[in-house]
């Protein structure tokens, strides 16, 4: 039996936009993943879980604009660590699309706008993870 | 509204309508409001069998104020076209308002940046907090953030809202109050709104490091006694509820007035514990509501909330001053229902949505700028969301008669509906202890939650279309330039509040800061201390450090 995908979720910053990620959380978890909200905190910290936690998927929703610092902050923080390959990024929320490209040369595998239909994501996590979901 | 016997005539010719109508088909089986209604295909005198004219739907100025709380509306007086801004520093913000007071703004509404909503400072080691700086709104940590803001402005000519919250409604009214005072004006004189309402911070909008409800609902209820029952700024709305952010989630019409009401309920309850009398404050409490997709629900939501209010107060607790019973508010176009596709499409939207709130009676209206699902609105973008109400004004001639859909069948049916269907809502909030311990027990998350799935779904099944995302989507569609905010702004701000800690009475500020430590402890008012705080150039994060020292960061129950 395949394992389940483990997804952790997060928003960094202060922003308290809290509708997308939340959506996004349970979508997921209704498509069979394991996903873990962790809430409002510091990219050291989720670093941290993610590796206690051995997840596969480490995603954060931002809305204030500091997207591309975040993801910077994040990829930075994974790569000091020296765990930067074990995981998936992904990053949402309401930003410009013209940022896209300066987000996945960041590192962010993959990247999803205003507008995103959740089944996107789930498809993208699972074909780039190969795993079958049992539910 | 009919006689007996006319309404008899009136069945029977509705009933051979009916039988004529078979075998005509409908686009649909079946058709609900957003807030579930259910939607008839015809509406008749027979809908508003009961209603009776002078009772239920009276003159404008008159209870059941359906109709309007001021007896001329539009005609006296058009709404004054407030826009929510702010962005990178407080002096590119007072530019933007320049700008904006020359497009013929008349009030203004001040965005604030994240920081200052969650009262962190930039050189705070919070979260890597200096990365929001200036990027979501204007940035005011402390009183030199607003004097930059309203330079030049006359602030006593026009009316400003400062939208945060009761985490810091008193350090930012106080800092906007010394402000004042610096330019010889007195706090009696100024008008405008602090938004201060405790369910954007806890169901809305979660900032960082939030107060518990309770906590938040005693300095909510600060700025109102202050202001209003202490009589210091009698001309300021010391809060708006918000139910505008509520609504952005996901929730329905229904919800948003039963919970604005249950909030509303809420401070007053904590003002009249307090001990103030009904009268002493609850004529300056105002709403902020939001204009949404369902054109004729929406301004049916208007009227019902007007009357429920009314109700509220005749009911529950009989003020005697007039201006207690009329429901104000402010709108704002629904930020939520606007897409990064097709951006030129919310243009219409919003002139849609705007529509609604005039023919819904509000007193202010936002409207929103086309590029707002991408990034902060362009100097163009909010230009046109101007000139979008100024149409209205000057050209539609719509605000030249008072409620004109009053007397339309669906309108007052659904009015009639609306009205029943947020009471039952509201007193479901009552019954179970209010609107704190709803949060408390993760009721109100539970709402919140349920709400967002359900958006989600119905849009991603396409039973709710929203047009250039799950219809009419254009391939290869040319992406908008956003408008970025100023890339320098976290070092601006920490160079001015480092430059302020070298100019400040240190000591001062610090004896002050121990006063505010037992003025909490004490639960006593927090305005009279924190003012002194913010004119002796006290920091936000200093302030809501304090709070957050002595009473304790609430733990969200969170409900997937």
């Amino acid at each position: 039996m395949e394992k389940r995908i483990r997804v952790l979720l997060f928003k960094p910053g202060l922003d308290g936009h809290w509708r997308g990620i939340m959506t996004v959380s349970k979508a997921l978890s209704e498509a069979g993943m394991e996903t873990i909200f962790f809430g409002f905190k510091t990219v050291e910290g989720v670093v941290e879980a993610a590796i206690q936690e051995d997840v596969d998927v480490i995603g954060f929703s931002v809305h204030s604009g500091a997207h591309l610092e975040w993801a910077r902050e994040l990829v930075r923080e994974l790569e000091e660590k020296g765990v930067r390959d074990d995981f998936l990024l992904l990053v949402g929320g309401v930003f410009p699309e013209e940022d896209h490209e300066e987000l996945r040369r960041i590192g962010m595998d993959g990247v999803f706008g205003p507008g995103t239909v959740t089944g996107d994501i789930v498809a993208f996590i699972r074909e780039r993870l190969g795993k079958v979901e049992v539910g | 509204m009919k006689n007996m016997a006319d309404l008899e005539e009136i069945r029977r010719a509705y009933d051979e309508w009916r039988k004529m109508k078979e075998g005509w088909t409908e686009r649909r089986e079946s058709f609900r409001s957003d807030a579930g209604i259910p939607v008839k295909d015809l509406y008749t005198p027979l809908d508003v069998e009961g209603i009776d004219y002078l009772a239920d739907i009276g003159f404008p100025g008159q209870p059941p104020y359906a109709r309007g709380v001021y007896p001329t509306m539009y005609r006296g007086r058009l709404w004054t076209i407030r826009m929510f801004s702010g962005h990178g520093t407080p002096e590119e913000t007072n530019q933007r308002w320049r700008m904006l007071y020359e497009e013929g703004e008349t009030g203004f509404s001040a965005a604030v940046d994240s920081l200052t909503f969650a009262g962190v400072d930039p050189d705070q080691e919070v979260h890597g907090a200096a990365h929001e700086v200036g990027k979501e709104g204007v940035p005011l940590y402390s009183i030199r953030g607003v004097e930059a803001m309203v330079e030049d402005l006359p602030i006593d000519r026009m009316s400003v809202a400062l939208v945060v919250e009761p985490l810091t409604s008193a350090a930012i009214t106080s800092m906007y109050f010394n402000v004042a005072k610096q330019r010889g004006l007195r706090k009696e004189q100024l008008a405008g709104t602090t938004q201060n309402d405790i369910l954007t911070m806890t169901i809305g909008y979660i900032p960082w490091g939030s107060l518990k409800p309770a906590d938040l609902l005693k300095l909510a209820c600060d700025l109102i006694e202050y202001c209003t029952a202490m009589g210091e700024a009698p001309r300021w709305n010391p809060i708006n509820f918000t139910t505008y952010n509520y609504r952005e989630g996901g929730i329905d019409a229904v919800q948003e007035i039963g919970m604005g009401l249950a909030n509303a309920v809420a401070h007053i309850d904590e003002l009249l514990r307090r001990g103030w009398k009904i009268d002493d404050f609850v004529h300056r409490l105002a709403f902020h509501l939001s204009a949404h997709r369902d054109f004729f629900e929406e301004i049916a939501k208007y009227r019902a909330a007007r009357k429920l209010w009314y109700r509220l107060m005749k009911e529950r607790y009989r003020p005697e001053n007039p201006e207690a019973y009329r429901f104000r508010f402010h709108v704002q176009t629904a930020g939520c229902s606007l897409t990064a596709q097709q951006p030129m499409v919310n243009i219409v939207r919003t002139a849609y949505q705007a529509l609604e709130a005039v023919l819904g009676g509000c007193q202010s209206l936002h409207t929103n700028s086309y590029d707002e699902a991408i990034c902060l609105p362009s100097e163009e973008a909010v230009r046109l969301a101007v000139r979008t109400q100024e149409v209205l004004q000057e050209e539609t001639g719509v605000a030249n008669v008072i409620d004109p859909l009053a007397g339309s069948y669906y309108v007052e049916s659904l009015t009639r509906e609306l009205e029943e269907r947020i009471w039952g809502y509201f007193q479901q909030i009552e019954e179970m202890g209010g609107v704190v311990e709803a949060l408390n027990t993760g009721w109100l998350f539970g709402e919140m939650s349920k709400a967002f799935n359900k958006r989600r779904r119905d849009q991603e099944s396409g039973e709710e279309k929203v047009i250039g995302v799950n219809c009419y989507v254009l391939e290869d569609e040319e992406p908008t330039p956003p408008f970025r905010t100023n890339p320098r702004a976290a070092e601006i701000e920490r160079e001015r509040l480092a430059k302020l800690r070298a100019e400040r009475d240190n000591q001062k500020v610090s004896r002050l800061l121990d006063q505010l430590r037992r003025v909490c402890e004490a639960r006593e008012n927090v305005l009279p201390v924190v003012s002194e705080l913010t004119a002796a150039g006290a920091t936000l994060g200093e302030i809501t450090g304090v709070y957050r020292e002595m009473w304790g960061i609430w733990q969200l129950p969170f409900v997937a």
